[in-house]
């Protein structure tokens, strides 16, 4: 096709620019009532086998990750055959990580995160499990390290997850030991604290200490009590007298999670995270 | 041009869209990956008039903020804008070699993410700066290696002349 100064923008051209931009900004400041079944629909649309394509995508990587983690699995276990006790202690190992599955029963389904191309994508994520596998609106989603968010939107075959990365996100939150509770929000966009947490209202004769682990507490019913949120890394400020806010560092980070598990039942998982690794103050929870 | 090649060409575009949903998750950082859905949306620019580039850039806007919710419409307006600049500064500079292609794809990337990180007002500050000089460069930068390789692997398909310096 020949390029030429024939092809500067027309009037027509301009008019069709001027009314694409009328239209994104009409898009933008659409309710969220309005702009979420227009978004559910196009995903379970026009977007539908794309999304299965992505979502077979993510299946035949994992399998290829699994089959070369058997084989080495099996590699190992010919040579650790010859000595029982080391066969022992890897079978130990083995079960220690399928371990929070099995400590979280049947009550959750897994999904792949299908992550977008756009500078947004840590704060709402994708997930290949949707309305077929049981999935409800403002089901807690986490990983084996922690809370990842909950569920937002849910379509026939996907569901859309606001993270704890997102400005809109709370957790009623609390201390590993019970001591201290308070709510659990981002830290913000500005300065060097971006991407962590903080955990807002907390008494200001009520001290926490660096390296106390966060957990969710289950007040207010939306995530079930005992849910790794992060690490207290410092106070990021206070109300004179009142009140103190602390920095804390997330267990998990959205855009490094490739696979999930959607909870469906309001469980107490207090016992489900909890691992011989945690620091101090971490650990069994109340 | 023939009918075949038209066809052609919209196979490429196809299959760039397949690519962004297969290949892309496999390609690194999802932060730095290339970009095929917009490549797809700025080759098809090379060739066309500034109003049909704003209004397929308006479409693939508007599908990708069906993925991301978070900045529903950010992604219209700078899809929007990025067609249309593209397609008229490619008129205007009536260029056509594989490196004023690879900064097209390259400013493309760039200005694309700037226009939704301002417009979705969802990042600030030290995320902002991160996004805009760290992330963005290098997707911008990766995305113009795909699509400096697709053009030259395809460049009968696109009918860009791409050995001219």
């Amino acid at each position: 096709m020949a390029l030429g100064a024939d092809r500067y923008a027309s009037r027509a051209d301009t008019l069709v620019f001027l009314g694409c931009l009328a239209l994104s900004l009409a898009a933008m400041s659409l309710p969220p009532a309005w702009r979420d079944p227009i978004a559910s629909a196009l995903r379970q649309s026009v977007l539908a086998p794309f999304l299965e394509l992505q979502r077979e995508s993510e299946l035949l990587s994992t399998s290829q990750s699994r089959f070369e983690a058997v084989t080495a699995q099996r590699d190992s276990s010919a040579l650790a055959a010859t000595f029982l006790p080391e066969l022992r202690a890897e079978n130990e190992r083995l079960r220690a990580l399928l371990g929070l599955g099995r400590r979280l029963g049947g009550g959750y389904v897994p999904a792949e995160v299908l992550h977008q191309a756009a500078p947004t994508d840590p704060l709402g994520l994708v997930l290949s499990a949707g309305r077929d596998k049981g999935v409800r609106s403002l089901a807690a989603v986490v990983s084996p390290e922690g809370l990842v968010g909950l569920v937002s939107t849910v379509d026939a075959h996907t569901s859309i997850v606001i993270t704890w990365a997102n400005l809109e996100f709370r957790a009623s939150a609390m201390a590993a030991d019970g001591s201290v509770y308070g709510i659990v929000a981002p830290h913000g966009t500005e300065g060097p604290g971006v991407w962590l947490l903080e955990l807002q209202g907390v008494p200001y004769r009520q001290l926490v200490p660096t390296g106390t682990r966060i957990f969710t507490s289950g007040l207010g019913g939306v995530f079930p009590r005992g849910i790794p949120l992060g690490t207290v890394i410092g106070v990021a400020g206070e109300t004179e007298g009142w009140e103190r806010t602390y920095l804390v560092r997330p267990a998990v980070h959205p855009s490094a999670v490739t696979h999930v598990m959607i909870l469906l039942g309001a469980h107490d998982l207090r016992n489900a995270f909890t691992t011989d690794s945690a620091p101090a103050g971490g650990g069994g929870l109340p | 041009m023939r009918r075949t090649d038209k066809y052609r060409f919209y196979f490429l575009l196809a299959m760039l869209a397949a690519l962004q949903f297969t290949v892309r998750s496999r390609l690194g950082d999802e932060r730095a990956a290339p970009d095929f859905l917009l490549l797809a949306l700025l080759i098809y620019t090379i060739r066309t008039q500034p109003g049909k580039a704003a209004a397929a850039g308006l479409l693939v806007g508007l599908l990708r903020d069906s993925l991301t919710p978070a900045s529903f419409g950010a992604g219209m307006l700078a899809h929007t804008v990025v067609g249309y600049l593209s397609a008229w500064g490619k008129a205007v500079f009536f260029a056509e070699n594989l490196f004023v292609n690879a900064c097209l794809f390259f400013g493309g990337t760039w200005v694309r993410n700037l226009v939704i990180a301002l417009a979705s007002g969802k990042l600030r500050g030290g995320q902002l700066g991160w996004e805009l000089l760290v992330w963005s460069p290098l997707q911008g930068l990766t995305t113009a290696v795909a699509g400096v390789l697709v053009l030259w692997l395809f460049r009968r398909w696109v009918h860009v002349r791409v050995s001219e310096a």
